[in-house]
């Protein structure tokens, strides 16, 4: 009956070199080679065989294949947290690496510097704070920050606390407990938790209770977003150095700069041609493009097709999805943003385009284009384009008036464009001043990136052309004073970025790489691994810069766009009602409470109702009228309450401008665009 | 349903017994049982025995005093808890017991009173010539679907799938989002396979802005030829019809239905007539703001002065537990009939009546214009 134990594991792993009998690795069984299962107990004899039966029914259950060849408690040690659990982790590598590279975790904040020098790594250190109060201890189990230890080591570690917690009160709130005496309460229930061995034996026991929790080195809290809380007022935050050297870096600044306009006003091809004029596009792309196009018998959308790039956009010959390139001007490296221009994509439009710096407006001066743009009937892109780019704060628009060779390159007609689409421009709050008009023919390549050489247009036009008045745009503020946001745009993988990468503008704080940030509104940490601007690596970007960013160790089902990366100690907050100040556009259906529509904010989208109209406000003097109205009509403002389908992540107004803006939309079009006055209920 | 016996004064006390048949009449049931009624069903109940050591499942009749009732649309499930009423050797009178109201099961209603709403809904359940078609719709959008399976009164979300889309960034990229929309298809096409019975579905409406539907439809007939197991969807293919949509949220679902082409396959049903009745309570108030109203203080006051043309309610509202509050619901719209109007009774299941409810759940289209409505605090 002996059979040698190698012999056994050869079997399974090579079964088929293996000759002589084979032992069950259930039952012991001897069976012979002939048989692939036991004959006992009807084990199959290649145990990887499990596997591979498992991967193939299972295709889509990718995530199970992956883990099939990794033991449980490899998994749970090397997996920051189970995808089901929404729990935050703070894997014991953050102390660890911070530790082991020397440099204090900047990050963390003036008040955790005091902590650090309470505690040396791998040690208990008893706190000096007083053992907290039964209602601490519960208030700790209930909302609880994590318990770091290490499992394999068994020597407690005791945690940076890296997000304290506190109750979610609202932002005003939120200030007052900035004052010392209450952070040192903070510090009273954090000393609590930190010395998870000496002080707090309910949680030790809490622990010890759930012994597979512990391996993967997270609390599953109660509420599951509990540890989300706002923590630290945002006042506190100091940037730390290296934020805020290298503002003048060798590194243009980055300028987003959207181009907008009604459905084939030639917003694509106007890049197209601006890419292929500064030489982005190499001239065999430019070749065979223009080879396909005339293959399909468009001719005229070979430079458009330098931007839209799918089988789908190409047939229909119109964009349908927000599409990003890159060129340098002498001042700017742009980021150029080509939105769609149907009006069944202005949802694209809008989540891919918040993000913009500055404007390009492309009209069509063609008869009849330019009226159907300004919505003869229903409305038009080119004003439904312009409003939304105003709300999305952007101040500087230039208007590109696209065509101009099929108006003979007539002052007239761009005098006309200018009077007509001036007064609705100065209507939607855009400054005289603040716009720059340019006639330009893409299609000709007349005013693009040279003066014009037409002498129909030069005779008359003496002003900047496209290129150089891009390059003038006044610089986009940058707030790198604030702790870090970023919008996510879009989640990617690729090769260079790995499995879960996103993408999106810095809206404030800087972020480098290996720094920890916090996915919301999932509220899971991940690390830093590579930021790329423009497809070359950069070590660290700050506000302003429209990057894509690497993470490591998140699962990609936490991480969506719309969702927004922040710095791991002040949170952006998550909101599932809200209180907005609106500006109705022109709707002619009024709008009730219980309209169920669309909102917009930064790169969510999600479905949300209207609960009721706090107050309707004054035109003139912003005063709120003391009744309730019944419905709102177009061009009031009002105060609305909204509920969420889902929670996002916003900010009020007043604390951050990129996240406090909404858009709502309904039946195909925009009804109002918003400001969030306040978070009326933070989910906890 | 099936009305299988009846013995009953209108606004008086009787009973019906009524047989279910489809997930819709579950929803009817669901409405018709108030609390106070009782209800007697064949139920079965585990009873345990010799302290508690051996139990043993026993079906039994059961009439419960209902006390409170709880459906699962998703699930279509009928649950009603009451105290027991029939003397039964297993349990006793003023135990609890749940009843669970079941498909093909028949189930005695007994009343105090007969409202009509009540009978209303008895005898629209039991209409055999309504059109029963059931319609499933695809709602979807770049990156997001809803598959709605629309019922006679009841519109359930089956599937709800959501798959993020990257946008194009530069050369190459255009790779990730083909693949990301292909993963997004075949996620849509599995949760439609799995949902959609072609042996009850009648129609099927593919719905999106843009070209969502239409590559969606390609790649669904191109992997239906691909797939064997696919054939059923080959074989109905002249049951797709494509729709515009305004986004692919559920609250766009109303839109989809309100299409021409959509609203001739539905025309029947009573999702086809809540739509337009909503539509024109809209319409009013976007040309009169002054002919439209809604809130109950609102509406009363215009059925105060006999205003009241078109009364659009909810059904929420006639299963109040409150039953002082029902009455004088019920009232209001009889009276509303009385004095020539039309009354309206949404189903809170169907997008429309779920509009509605948002508004208050009580709205009316008005005879005359009443400007002073603006006046009163709501």
């Amino acid at each position: 009956q002996f059979v040698p134990k190698t012999d056994n594991q050869s079997d399974l792993e090579g079964p088929h070199r293996n000759a002589g009998p084979w032992l069950c690795s259930i039952c012991s069984q001897q069976n012979d080679t002939s048989c692939m299962s036991c004959e006992v107990c009807g084990v199959l004899r290649d145990l990887s065989l499990y596997f591979n039966n498992t991967n193939e029914p299972e295709g889509g259950a990718k995530r199970r294949n992956k883990h099939s060849g990794v033991s449980v408690l490899a998994r749970s040690l090397f997996t920051p947290s189970s995808p089901k659990s929404k729990a935050i982790v703070f894997s014991d590598g953050f102390r660890g690496n911070k530790n082991a590279t020397g440099h204090m975790q900047a990050s963390l904040g003036t008040l955790h510097k005091t902590f650090m020098t309470h505690k040396q790594r791998h040690n208990i250190v008893p706190f000096k704070f007083d053992i907290p109060s039964p209602d601490d201890m519960v208030s700790i189990g209930l909302k609880s920050s994590r318990h770091l230890r290490k499992a394999d080591t068994s020597v407690p570690c005791v945690d940076i606390p890296g997000k304290m917690v506190m109750g979610d009160d609202d932002l005003v709130a939120e200030k007052d407990t900035s004052t010392d005496p209450s952070s040192s309460v903070k510090l009273d229930e954090l000393g609590g938790n930190s010395s998870s061995v000496a002080a707090n034996t309910r949680n030790e026991t809490l622990i010890l209770d759930n012994e597979l929790q512990h391996l993967s080195l997270e609390r599953k809290p109660k509420n599951s977003k509990a540890k989300i809380k706002k923590p630290v007022p945002v006042s506190q935050y100091k940037p730390e150095p290296w934020m805020l050297q290298g503002e003048d870096q060798e590194m243009p600044r980055q300028l987003n700069l959207a181009i907008v306009g009604h459905v084939d006003s030639g917003k694509s091809t106007l890049c197209g041609r601006l890419l292929h004029a500064l030489g982005r596009i190499s001239k065999k792309q430019m070749h065979k493009n223009e080879k396909e196009a005339k293959e399909k018998g468009k001719g005229s959308f070979a430079y458009a097709w330098a931007m839209d790039e799918s089988a789908d956009e190409r047939a229909r010959g119109i964009t349908m999805n927000v599409g990003v390139a890159y060129f340098d001007t002498k001042n700017y490296q742009v980021v150029m943003l080509d939105s769609p221009g149907h009006k069944d994509f202005v949802p694209n439009m809008i989540s891919g385009v918040t993000q913009a710096d500055a404007a390009v407006l492309v009209v069509d001066a063609s008869l009849g284009s330019f009226e159907s743009g300004m919505g003869v009937n229903g409305v038009g892109q080119t004003k439904e384009h312009s409003q939304l780019i105003r709300s999305f704060g952007v101040e500087n628009l230039i208007v590109a008036v696209n065509k101009m060779d099929s108006v003979e390159y007539s002052a007239e007609r761009f005098n006309y464009v200018k009077s007509q689409l001036g007064i609705f421009l100065r209507s939607c709050g855009y400054k005289e001043s603040a716009i720059t008009w340019v006639p330009l023919s893409a299609m000709e390549n007349e005013n693009l990136v040279t003066a014009a050489s037409d002498t129909r247009l030069s005779s008359w036009f003496h002003g900047t052309c496209l290129l150089e008045a891009i390059d003038s745009s006044a610089a986009p503020h940058r707030d790198v004073s604030k702790p870090l946001r970023l919008p996510i745009c879009d989640v990617i993988s690729s090769h260079v970025l790995g499995q879960v990468a996103v993408c999106g503008k810095v809206v404030c704080g800087a972020i480098r790489s290996d720094s920890k940030v916090l996915v919301m509104p999932s509220g899971e940490l991940a690390t830093v691994k590579i930021i790329e601007r423009d497809s070359s690596r950069l070590s660290s970007a700050r506000a302003g810069d429209n990057i894509a960013i690497g993470l490591q160790g998140i699962d990609p089902i936490h991480v969506m766009s719309g969702g927004v990366l922040c710095h791991p100690d002040y949170p952006v907050s998550v909101a599932s009602s809200l209180e907005l100040k609106i500006l109705v556009l022109d709707i002619t259906v009024p709008i009730l409470p219980g309209l169920q529509f669309e909102l917009h904010a930064h790169h969510a989208k999600v479905s949300a109702s209207l609960v009721r109209i706090v107050s309707l406000l004054d035109q003139k003097t912003g005063k709120a009228s003391a009744r309730k109205p019944r419905m709102l009509t177009a061009r009031q403002a009002a105060v609305v309450e909204v509920r969420l389908e889902r929670e996002v992540c916003v900010e009020e107004f007043g604390t951050l401008k990129a996240l406090g803006r909404a858009f709502l939309r309904s039946q195909g079009s925009t009804v109002a665009v918003g400001v969030v006055t306040r978070v009326v209920q933070v989910q906890g | 349903m099936k009305l299988v016996g009846k013995s009953l004064a209108r606004d008086g006390p009787g009973s019906v017994k009524l047989l279910p048949e489809v997930d819709d009449d579950l929803w009817d049931a669901y409405n018709l049982i108030a609390a106070g009624d009782s209800v007697e069903a064949v139920t079965v109940r585990k009873i345990t025995r010799s302290g508690g050591r051996d139990s043993e499942r026993v079906k039994l009749t059961l009439e419960v005093a209902v006390e409170s009732t709880d459906y699962d649309k998703d699930g279509s499930v009928l649950r009603v808890r009451g105290k027991n009423l029939s003397k039964n050797e297993h349990v006793q009178i003023g135990q609890y017991h749940t009843l669970e109201i079941e498909l093909r099961r028949p189930f005695l209603l007994r009343k105090e009173a007969w409202d009509w709403p009540a009978l209303d809904t008895i005898r629209k359940s039991c209409d055999e010539t309504a059109a029963n078609a059931d319609l499933a719709v695809l709602l979807m959008q770049e990156g997001l679907a809803h598959l709605f399976l629309v019922g006679r009164s009841v519109t359930a979300t089956r599937a709800r799938v959501e798959v993020p889309i990257p946008r194009k960034h530069g050369s190459g990229a255009v790779a990730a989002y083909d693949t990301a929309l292909k993963d997004f298809f075949q996620r849509v096409l599995a949760a439609f396979v799995h949902h959609v019975d072609f042996g009850l579905v009648q129609c099927v409406v593919i719905a999106s802005p843009g070209f969502t539907k239409d590559q969606f439809r390609d790649y669904m007939l191109l992997e239906a030829t691909r797939r064997g197991e696919l054939r059923a969807i080959t074989e109905h293919k002249a049951r797709f019809v494509l729709a515009p949509a305004p986004s692919g949220y559920p609250h766009s679902l109303k839109d989809v239905l309100a299409a021409p082409s959509v609203m001739s396959l539905i025309k029947d049903t009573r999702a086809a007539q809540e739509v337009p009745a909503l539509q024109e309570f809209y319409a009013m108030i976007a040309k009169d703001s002054a002919r439209a109203c809604y809130g109950p203080k609102h509406v009363e006051v215009a059925h105060e002065r006999l205003a009241i043309q078109t009364l659009l309610l909810t059904d929420t509202w006639f299963r109040n537990p409150d039953v002082a509050a029902r009455r004088k619901c019920v009232d209001l719209a009889e009276s509303v009939k009385k004095v020539g109007g039309n009354v309206r009774v949404f189903s809170s299941m169907h997008v429309s009546g779920n509009q509605l409810e948002q508004l208050t759940g009580i709205a009316a289209v008005l005879r005359f214009p009443m400007p002073d409505l603006d006046d009163i605090e709501m």
